[in-house]
């Protein structure tokens, strides 16, 4: 009986949770039937969802995301090996960490964004600029999360490692890493979801293909559906990726997920 | 001793930067990278000079920080009612978290194209992009505090019989600061963040973020880094006060309730 009350608390939840989507689409189709925009400006949900569906037949969705997430994948592992090597030596030697984390954090003052222009300059506007733009990004999570899960390991562990004479690659392999586990996989799951973030504005200052090139040249061919087609694309990429690497953090870290405080 | 100490670890954060300027300035006189990719660091400072003595700059900046706050203000005000709403209402977080946790899926650099069609390109758009990157945080701050108000403080409340209005000004928001203020500091990392891509996509005349492209379009790597180090110092700067403010406003409430 009760475990049935709960059931339909629980679908009256969700139903709840459809209010918002439901008269933002009454609103949005009543628009379009009243013509109170331009068709140019707004198209009708059903144009939407056609739109979605033709690039999905095309191909042109899978290849523009698959594009997309090619250089969201090498940058990524460029930036966050970056990351995780420099966040491993500042976490173990506070010499290294006295004599970086200032120079660091002075760069992480600067925006992504105001790189690009750099980046331009010295490398041009092909692959490997994206590349190292979407590097940049995902470079900082990684290392401050690496260097907050190694120099948080227990001095109690290293005492032990030396009662055992663990040689250094040992200690690291057996005791540092197992540790700071939690907090590297927080850090990759950050530091990949702005590369999802980062890939789209890269993408932005010309390419050939990826979702923001989709979603560019929908906008000089003023082809609105085609652009509200990408932020549908976007979303719901960057809740797949936050979404396993989260499931995988709440296994590793026993139920606990790091608030990110809505910054990723 | 302590006094020794201290210096040492200054000595030792100010060797790296150090060293570098030294190196590129090796760099730049062996002649191995052209100097219009790479200029001198004595480049770099007239170039800074220059800028900073003329009153164009200035006005760059002033554009700039008046566009970020603009945003920023915008944000932090919908963001804070918004979080406080679904906060203190179980109903109304069931009926708008789930909208709001889909959208915020989508990064805000993603919404540039769509925002910029309806609205062209003029300085509306842009603000509105600098005020939903602060929307975020400070709404999920704000709602997290309210949350994790302890249950004891509004039960304590509700012997001494206050109103709605008055637990939430005396109880509910006091106890929600630290995370509020949390998510003011985050806010405006991510509006100054957003600026520099405001005025890079949409684009204008006006405003650091528009030097630094210009640098670009003119081959001028000293220009670039000038920009570069004004928008980080002034990013810092901001970040700092509001620390700051955050901090006081902290210890002004554990004062009150030692008091």
């Amino acid at each position: 009986m009760i475990k049935k009350i709960f059931k339909r608390l629980g679908l009256k939840d969700k139903l709840l949770g459809l209010i918002v989507p439901f008269l933002l689409l009454i609103i949005w189709q009543g628009a379009v039937t009243k013509h109170l925009f331009s068709e140019l400006l707004v198209v009708p949900p059903l144009t939407l969802l056609n739109t979605l569906i033709e690039l999905a037949k095309s191909g042109d969705l899978s290849s523009n995301i698959l594009a997309s997430l090619n250089r969201v994948l090498i940058g990524f592992l460029i930036g966050a090996s970056g990351g995780f090597i420099l966040g491993i030596a500042m976490g173990l030697s506070p010499i290294i960490n006295r004599t970086l984390s200032p120079l660091v954090k002075a760069l992480q003052q600067v925006p992504e964004f105001a790189w690009m222009p750099v980046i331009i300059l010295l490398f041009g506007i092909d692959e490997f600029a994206k590349n190292i733009f979407i590097a940049i990004g995902a470079f900082y999570p990684m290392l401050f999360n690496t260097y907050l899960g190694v120099s948080g390991v227990p001095d109690k562990y290293h005492e032990l490692a030396q009662v055992y004479q663990y040689k250094s690659h040992r200690y690291l392999a057996k005791v540092i890493l197992p540790s700071a586990l939690p907090s590297i996989i927080t850090g990759i799951r950050l530091s990949l979801g702005l590369s999802w973030v980062f890939v789209v504005g890269a993408e932005f200052f010309g390419t050939e293909a990826g979702v923001g090139f989709m979603m560019i040249s929908g906008r000089q061919l003023f082809q609105i559906d085609v652009v509200m087609a990408g932020l549908v694309v976007i979303g719901t990429i960057g809740f797949l990726l936050n979404y396993v690497l989260q499931l995988l953090e709440k296994k590793l870290s026993g139920g606990r997920v790091a608030f990110d405080g809505g910054i990723a | 001793m302590n006094i020794s100490k201290r210096t040492k670890s200054v000595l030792g954060s100010i060797l790296l930067p150090v060293v570098l300027i030294i190196l590129w300035q090796y760099i730049f006189s062996a002649g191995y990278i052209a100097s219009a990719i790479l200029p001198s660091p004595h480049q770099v400072i007239k170039t800074f000079i220059i800028h900073f003595t003329e009153n164009e700059y200035s006005f760059h900046i002033i554009s700039s920080l008046k566009r970020v706050l603009s945003g920023f203000f915008i944000g932090i005000v919908s963001g804070f009612l918004f979080g406080l709403f679904i906060g203190l209402s179980r109903t109304a977080e069931k009926i708008f978290s789930p909208s709001f946790n889909a959208v915020r899926q989508i990064s805000i650099i993603g919404w540039i194209p769509l925002i910029v069609m309806w609205f062209g390109v003029n300085e509306f758009p842009r603000i509105i992009i600098i005020a939903a990157a602060a929307f975020y945080p400070i709404a999920l701050n704000t709602f997290a505090g309210v949350r994790n108000v302890p249950r004891e403080y509004v039960e304590l409340a509700s012997v001494y019989g206050y109103n709605r209005l008055k637990l939430i000004t005396r109880i509910i928001l006091p106890s929600a600061l630290p995370s509020i203020a949390t998510g003011i500091t985050l806010a405006l990392g991510m509006s100054w963040a957003m600026l520099m891509a405001a005025e890079l996509f949409i684009p204008t005349n006006i405003g650091i973020g528009t030097r630094i492209q210009i640098g670009r379009e003119k081959f001028n790597m000293a220009l670039i880094l000038v920009g570069i180090i004004t928008v980080g110092s002034l990013g810092f700067a901001m970040t700092s006060i509001v620390e700051i403010i955050a901090h006081a406003a902290d210890r002004g409430r554990i004062l009150r309730k030692e008091i």
